[in-house]
């Protein structure tokens, strides 16, 4: 029974990780109805930001969340500007993908020219310290994932339907024409959702880099299942992919203990397919899967 | 229809041995010869790599770029076929023989995972191949026992032709250029074949291409099934040349983007795109590889990744975009004069008597959730009749005709075709219908856009005839019946809302259907084009077709319908006469209220 409820623990602040991760995908895709190929490797770009500033200015990896978190706002408005701007309305709904899934490559070699192969593991500055909860044990930085996924998603939430821009967003992701002619500026509302998205991927690699080590293919590892993560939970939906986080994070756990810890991601991939299949509008999704 | 113009014999295009078959075939033996000539072992690794991926991205596009499925786990087949010939190698069994055992396993699992996948689109599709990967490189991990799992697997080094491995480099070779050969020449007869056409039509709008009788699923997973087999058998050979092979490696995500990257470069859709592609993109890192030493690791992915994002933002279709937009030119200047004949105005068949019946509909329901859209609907076509169907918005006709054209299912109810042949049968897919003779429009235009006036014909003419030759011959005489012979070289984007809805008859009637339905053809045209549909409508019927037409123009109506039924919130409110359904009562009261029931001059 204590493995059992160590192991839902662990799932469930592997599930806060997951949430964090996922929230700023379906965000970008709730409202610019994109899938963004390239999502894992902003968390990458984020975490190789959060070793530098551990490493070269002795900096606790928390105190960078407003630089990083700020830096990955700005990277993201660029892509948005740059490169998904012009192809707002191609022809053919598919070069939108090919524009991310090449970002994707491109910056993953980038990063392989410039920091090799190697895993760059930031100082974990107690951050992996454990915390005794009776007989369990708890990671503080899974805690605070935890924490901070709630809070981000809760904040997205208010934001959205409290605040003028996040209305804005909200009808320009119903009806992109309708909102333009009520003199929505649709191409800054893209812009800036997709600068939300990218700076809440940047809060995960300041939480995530003190526990996992940086590499250039850490992106894939976690975007793979933010995938299943944001399909589970609805694609758009921000409460979906918190809840759907959770589920993956104790399938993971459980599975791995239960069934072989190297086929606990056929297990969730199974999953994943089976999500596609038989419901692709996900928990609470938009209802997009199958369009 | 007596004032159109007809060519007396449409001239299919003169095969010529153009420009760039010649420069293809000069590309193609200088990528044999040069490494042949040059002897080096470096520049015989770049060519072999060029046919390999050359190969792999040929047949990727087969479902990525002519199926428009994007397919990011085709490493899948390239695994297989390794693994199949690599297992067998050890038993004694040629990697010829495994090489095409792994091909017919890959066209299976493609098959298989096609068959639950292609409902999803764009992203989706993209989305579930990743994760099929994913599980198969898991899989192949985990049973160590087969695979040899993380360690991987040597092939035994048996040399010689029998075995597929050299101690030279020009063998080698040549069967990758052999391969390279081979998919282009499959990715080339599709791409000009029914086939072919069929795939983009079903890319560009299922719906329609279901129309034209197309079974949009079973060509699909064809494609998938050729593809599946070709990646396979380049995967074969791949661990040959490698003679060693672990699942990292070969059911790689990396690798199967990689692939997808080569064909979107060079310009999916195209025969020698991907091969473009490649050419571009390989020589080019395998050089600055070369000049940089081992400290360039993940140069190559970066360039492909940056290439490929500057394409997609400055050369949408790739670079045979380049190419393919000159020749198009070409060609309309080719044929510019239009060949005329005028059909004699009074040389039309007299109109037939009206036969037995031909299309029946009996007790029909359906509903969506708790409405009811069509409530115990029965009537019948008779054969040479053209009935009109008329109703006020919402009435459900258009819901009607998606349930007797294959579309949407009845709850209850059954819909009977009677074939050329005698004897009823109820078909239950849009292609089930086409096949039994039943052609439909679509109120909201379906055009293919990306392709011309012509070829969107030649796709319903593929119907009856499969034959490319004999499919444009009938679109080109299709096109100058339906007074489209002027525009029929321009894409089909670019025709005004007149124009789209007669492509929309065209690419119809090219099927040669003995029952056509027609949903709104008229809506949005002008009074000349109204007149012209009318006596376009006529003259179909007096060929012999029976015709079941969705309609508001009222004036189109009176004139052509020989009975008309009207529809109200699902269900029959009226039958018979055009000009004693208008006068009807329940028909008045339906469409203007109760007030004005009685309003009219009696």
């Amino acid at each position: 029974m204590d493995t059992f409820v160590q192991l839902v623990i662990n799932g469930l602040m592997l599930g806060g990780l997951f949430a964090i991760i996922s929230v700023g995908l379906t965000l970008i895709f709730g409202i610019i109805r994109l899938v963004n190929f390239a999502h894992g490797e902003l968390l990458m770009v984020g975490m190789y930001l959060t070793w530098l500033g551990t490493t070269q200015l002795g900096l606790h990896p928390y105190v960078l969340a407003p630089p990083v978190v700020l830096a990955l706002f700005v990277v993201g408005l660029l892509i948005q500007r740059f490169i998904l701007q012009p192809l707002l309305d191609a022809r053919d709904a598919h070069v939108q993908i090919f524009a991310t899934v090449g970002l994707s490559t491109a910056l993953i070699n980038l990063a392989l020219l410039v920091f090799g192969a190697d895993l760059y593991a930031t100082p974990s500055s107690g951050v992996r310290d454990s915390i005794a909860l009776g007989p369990y044990r708890i990671l503080v930085g899974q805690l605070v994932m935890f924490v901070c996924g709630i809070a981000v998603v809760a904040a997205l939430h208010l934001f959205m339907e409290r605040s003028y821009l996040g209305r804005a967003i909200r009808a320009t992701a119903q009806h992109r024409a309708a909102a333009q002619l009520m003199g929505v500026d649709v191409k800054r509302i893209y812009m800036v959702t997709f600068g939300i998205g990218a700076a809440c991927v940047g809060l995960a690699a300041v939480l995530v880099a003190p526990i996992y080590p940086a590499s250039p293919t850490v992106g894939t590892y976690f975007v793979l299942t933010a995938f299943v993560v944001v399909v589970l939970g609805g694609m758009g939906s921000l409460h979906g992919a918190f809840i759907g986080a959770l589920i993956i994070g104790l399938v993971d756990s459980l599975s791995g203990f239960y069934i072989a810890p190297d086929l606990k991601e056929v297990v969730i991939f199974g999953l994943f397919i089976t999500i596609l299949l038989l419901r692709p509008t996900g928990l609470f999704g938009l209802g997009r899967g199958s369009e | 229809m007596s004032d159109v113009t007809i060519p007396a014999t449409p001239r299919p295009a003169p095969r010529r041995i153009d420009g760039g078959t010649i420069a293809i075939a000069a590309l193609l033996a200088l990528i044999l010869l040069v490494p042949l000539l040059v002897g080096d072992d470096f520049v015989f690794h770049v060519f072999i790599t060029i046919c390999l991926y050359g190969a792999l991205a040929t047949a990727w596009n087969i479902v990525g770029g002519f199926a428009g499925q994007l397919s990011l786990g085709h490493a899948i087949f390239y695994g297989i076929g390794a693994y199949t010939a690599a297992l067998l190698v050890p038993l004694g069994i040629s990697p010829w023989i495994g090489m095409l055992g792994g091909a017919a396993v890959s066209a299976l699992v493609g098959v298989g995972i096609g068959l639950p996948c292609f409902r999803l689109r764009g992203p989706f599709f993209a989305l579930a191949t990743i994760a099929f990967l994913q599980v198969i490189r898991l899989l192949a991990l985990h049973f160590t026992g087969l695979t040899g799992g993380a360690v991987g697997l040597m092939v035994p080094l048996q040399t010689g032709w029998q075995w597929m491995i050299f101690f030279e480099r020009w063998p080698s070779l040549l069967i990758a250029f052999g391969l390279l050969a081979l998919t282009l020449a499959v990715a080339g007869y599709i791409r000009h074949s029914r086939f072919g056409y069929y795939l983009v039509a079903t890319r560009e709008r299922e719906p329609a291409a279901a129309a034209a009788g197309v079974n949009t699923l079973r060509i699909r997973l064809a494609a998938v099934a050729v593809s599946a087999a070709l990646t396979s058998m380049v995967g074969t050979f791949h661990g040959m040349y490698l003679t060693f092979i672990e699942p990292e490696a070969m059911f790689s995500l990396a690798f199967s983007v990689q692939i997808a990257m080569f064909a979107l470069i060079g310009g999916i859709g195209t025969v020698f795109g991907p091969l473009f592609g490649t050419l571009l993109v390989v020589p080019l890192t395998e050089l600055a590889r070369g000049w940089l030493g081992a400290s360039a690791l993940g140069l190559h992915g970066f360039v492909y990744g940056t290439v490929l994002v500057l394409i997609v933002l400055f050369l949408p279709d790739g670079l045979a975009g380049l190419f393919r937009r000159k020749a198009t030119t070409e060609a309309s200047d080719v044929e510019a004069s239009a060949p005329a004949a005028t059909a004699p105005a009074e040389a039309r068949p007299a109109r037939r008597e009206m036969g037995e019946p031909i299309l029946v509909a009996e007790h029909l329901n359906k509903r969506f959730g708790g409405l009811a859209v069509t409530t115990d609907v029965s009537f019948s076509l008779r054969q040479g009749e053209v009935l009109g169907i008329i109703g006020p918005n919402g009435a459900g006709k258009t819901t009607l005709f998606n349930q007797i054209s294959g579309f949407l299912a009845p709850q209850s109810g059954v819909v009977r075709v009677r074939l050329a042949e005698g004897g009823f049968v109820t078909p239950h897919s849009p292609h089930g219908f086409a096949r039994a003779g039943v052609g439909r429009t679509f109120q909201i235009v379906q055009p293919f856009a990306a392709m011309t006036v012509l070829e969107n014909i030649m796709i319903g003419a593929f119907h009856r005839h499969p034959g490319r030759a004999e499919a444009r011959e009938k679109a080109l005489e299709t096109a100058a019946r339906m007074g489209l012979w002027a525009q029929r070289e321009v894409e089909a984007r670019s025709l005004t809302i007149g124009g789209l809805k007669r492509l929309e008859i065209a690419r119809v009637m090219a099927m040669e259907p003995r029952i056509l339905l027609l949903d709104e053809v008229m809506a949005g045209l002008n009074q000349t084009d109204v007149q012209r549909a009318i006596r376009l409508i006529e003259q179909i019927r007096d060929d012999g077709v029976s015709v079941i037409a969705i309609e508001h123009v009222m004036q189109a109506i009176m004139a052509l319908s020989d009975r008309v039924i009207v529809l109200n919130s699902g269900r029959v409110i009226a039958e018979g006469l055009p000009q004693d359904v208008v006068r009807d009562p329940t028909v008045i009261e339906a469409y203007l209220g109760k007030d004005f029931a009685h309003a009219h001059p009696a």
